[in-house]
């Protein structure tokens, strides 16, 4: 099972920015931790923006001046 | 960028205060932003043609919020392995988006029915530093794109800096020289490809007329001229030149402002000639039309559809 952390580790990584291969997954350098952080932190924001930008924009709507009800958020007139 | 939205029927070109004799070097207006130096020429030359049926509603909770569903049937095209021929696939999708524009805040939000997502947000951290993220996002891995912009604005110059995913980054810079002519610059770099980039541009506007030229060591270079004769009617032309493949496109457009409608068309050296026309039956209903022949590739594209709101 040790070679399953290390296929997720690279799998991780964007194609053209996980040129460095590690075989082991603990990484010496600094950059190649720096390198796997930026990765993870951007695959997790890019799913939070999928996820969640379209609703943050209907709550932050909702929520401004003139209050609109949720049935005109709903109904297609 | 600018295909997300129908386009705004808005002024061409600002009304700049008549010089009289002596100009003011140190009173100088602030130039347009540095990616909207050929604004005026593209408003008339790449009209947002389409093929298929469109079909666009947008409502408006209140001023600022509002929701837009969107249909879209036609072919699309899809990339060929040679120039010449066209492969297209029908497809039809449903995209709904939300919007929350603020003067200080604007968020645009689209989503579609297979799965590919476009998020915008523009906002104003101070008076003079704006911060602008756009991001095409898709299920698939690698094929998302996302660009964030941090802009300042002097009193007569842009600055703004740009990063980008495939480790992009680029700055560009815009200055007012005289009240009409305006020289910029720009630099970039981008990691996968290991490539970088310099690029001059310069734009000359007065009341009737907005000239501008951008060159690029990508090998681009481009020159357009617009002309507003009268209220309801502008004329542009543009040149595009690739000095490493020696390719060069000229193109003239017009662009009729009436009071019911908007018909924009344009013809090119490659044999492509399109036109779409924008007609407002009633108040927020409008009813459109786009054609694009390609005589070289014999591709015809033609489209018609409706925006309500």
């Amino acid at each position: 099972m040790a070679a399953k952390p290390c296929l997720k580790i690279k799998g991780r990584g964007k194609g053209p920015k996980g040129s460095s291969s590690s075989t082991t997954s603990s990484s010496s350098s600094k950059n190649e931790l720096v390198k796997e952080w930026t990765n993870w932190s951007l695959k997790k924001a890019k799913v939070a923006t999928q996820y969640g930008f379209i609703p943050l924009i209907i709550i932050i709507g909702m929520k401004s001046d003139p209050k609109p009800h949720l049935f005109q958020l709903l109904s297609p007139v | 960028m600018a295909d997300l939205f129908p386009p705004l029927v808005t002024a061409q070109i600002d009304d700049k205060p008549k010089v009289d004799e002596k100009v003011d070097y140190s009173n100088l207006p602030c130039p347009v932003p540095y990616e909207e130096l050929h604004r005026e020429a593209y408003m008339s030359l790449k009209p947002d043609t389409f093929e298929g049926l469109r079909f666009d509603f947008t409502k408006g909770l209140n001023q600022k919020f509002g929701l837009c569903h969107s249909v879209m049937m036609g072919p699309t095209e899809v990339p060929s392995q040679s120039p010449d021929t066209v492969i297209k696939i029908p497809t039809a999708h449903y995209e709904f988006g939300a919007n929350y524009i603020d003067p200080k805040l604007m968020l645009v939000g689209r989503v579609m029915t297979d799965g590919r997502q476009s998020a915008r947000v523009r906002a104003d951290l101070t008076d003079k530093l704006m911060v602008k993220a756009n991001a095409q996002l898709a299920n698939e891995p690698h094929m998302s794109q996302a660009m964030f912009n941090f802009d300042y604005m002097g009193s007569d110059y842009r600055a703004q800096l740009q990063f980008g995913n495939n480790a992009l980054v680029g700055a560009n810079y815009i200055q007012s020289v005289t009240p009409r002519l305006s020289l910029g610059g720009e630099v970039f770099w981008v990691g996968v490809p290991r490539k970088s980039g310099i690029g001059y541009a310069a734009r000359y506007e007065t009341d009737k007329m907005v000239a501008s030229g951008q060159v690029a060591s990508t090998g681009l270079m481009a020159m357009n001229y617009v002309q507003k004769v009268s209220d309801k009617v502008s004329l542009a032309t543009d040149f595009m030149y690739n000095y490493f493949s020696r390719e060069a496109v000229a193109s003239v457009g017009y662009d009729y402002m009436l009071r019911q409608s908007r018909v924009r068309g344009k013809i090119d050296s490659n044999g492509v000639a399109s036109a779409l026309l924008e007609e407002r039956l009633s108040m927020g209903l409008n009813f459109l039309m786009s054609a694009e022949l390609d005589h070289k590739k014999k591709d015809y594209k033609f489209g018609f559809g409706l925006t309500v709101g």
